[in-house]
């Protein structure tokens, strides 16, 4: 079974990919130069750090640079160690993440107004692989437009919490097989901490 | 705006309120004179037992409950059924408070939702924490009543849907990635 997010395009650094730890081009990384920016002596970063991180990096381009719950949200996502911070591999793991969703996001945004509409909302989750009920795709809507529109920042925010529940899901299933089993404790905590 | 205090106890404890004075309420809170009431104006006019203003997403989603035609707001007669609802999570929460902390500590809270754990689903320590930690936006380790509202509402959803899955009722699921994702995406 193939998850949405994970391969090619979209996905970012498959698990288990070497880490960056002494790598002799760390240094000269200009990734590596924005994050140590913020970073400090413990070299991770928190939701705050990542918003300025990410505004420096000029990550948005021409898009609003993205708040700070979109930012606790993409922690959380990558957050492994449940430290609510970032370290280096993970920050590179979510620009790469980011950088194809932001290129999908902009294939449909052709009039650079930095928002879709509802239908290419639709198409974008759809084209990325993510199969939802008709119902939940309109909750999915619903919650991320304001006045009819999904921002740039919304639509990460979706995309985020979408590659959340797709990890969660994946470890638990282990035979690969699209289907996993919860117990009811079990389905309440790792679906509201998600 | 005196929803949290006993300023005037109704008669009989499960009448329900009297129209002119739900009138007086529903003409107060609705400050531009729209003849709705809106999320902004609802929040305002609900206090959840500190300084800081009331759960927005609570308001969303009992603005939402209430609001039959996707209007974004509440007309008189849907009022009635917001103000009875949040007067019976009063109380509740009053119930629930033994220690009348204004709050709802790990211990209350385990009292409050053992509706949730009936027959076969059995709640572990851990899953009080989890709630807490997600809900408690006053970072006390205890939820105020606005994060109790809403801590309530997302576990009655993610247990109704739970429910409809779990056929057999032995507190087991089997669920596909798709009927995952659109089971808790529009919930939590």
């Amino acid at each position: 079974m193939s998850y949405p997010g994970y391969a090619g395009g979209y996905g970012g650094a498959p698990p288990g990919a070497p880490g960056y730890a002494g790598f002799p081009g760390q240094q000269q990384d200009p990734l590596f130069g924005y994050f140590s920016g913020v970073a400090g002596q413990d070299g991770q970063i928190s939701a705050e750090e990542l918003q300025t991180c990410l505004t420096q990096a000029q990550f948005s381009g021409g898009y609003k640079p993205f708040n700070l719950e979109t930012c606790r949200l993409m922690i959380n996502m990558l957050d492994r160690d449940m430290s609510c911070t970032m370290g280096f591999n993970e920050f590179k793991e979510l620009w790469s993440v980011l950088n194809g969703w932001k290129q999908h996001f902009m294939s449909i945004d052709r009039d650079h107004s930095g928002t879709v509409d509802p239908q290419e909302m639709q198409q974008a989750m759809a084209s990325m692989g993510y199969r939802l009920s008709p119902q939940a795709m309109n909750c999915v809507v619903k919650r991320y437009s304001t006045h009819g529109k999904i921002t740039f920042d919304d639509y990460v925010a979706c995309c985020v919490r979408l590659r959340s529940l797709t990890d969660l899901f994946r470890r638990r299933d282990q035979a690969g097989q699209g289907v996993a089993s919860f117990q009811y404790d079990d389905f309440i905590q790792c679906t509201m901490s998600s | 705006m005196a929803y949290q205090n006993q300023y005037r106890q109704p008669q009989y404890n499960n009448a329900p309120a009297d129209q002119g004075f739900l009138w007086n309420i529903f003409q107060r809170v609705d400050k531009d004179r729209s003849g709705a009431i809106s999320d902004t104006e609802l929040q305002q006019a609900l206090s959840n037992g500190t300084w800081t203003p009331f759960n927005p997403v609570t308001v969303r989603s009992i603005i939402a409950m209430f609001d039959r035609d996707n209007k974004g707001g509440v007309n008189f007669n849907e009022f009635a059924g917001v103000w009875k609802y949040i007067t019976d999570w009063q109380n509740i929460f009053r119930t629930y408070d033994r220690d009348n902390s204004g709050f709802i500590d790990k211990t209350e809270l385990k009292q409050a939702l053992t509706g949730f754990g009936e027959q076969s689903y059995r709640l572990s320590d851990q899953f009080y924490n989890t709630l807490i930690e997600k809900f408690d936006r006053q970072r006390k380790g205890q939820v105020a009543f606005d994060d109790f509202i809403q801590c309530c509402i997302v576990l009655q959803r993610l247990t109704d849907v739970f429910r409809r899955y779990d056929t057999d009722q032995d507190g087991w699921i089997q669920v596909s990635y798709e009927q995952y994702l659109s089971m808790v995406f529009n919930i939590v």
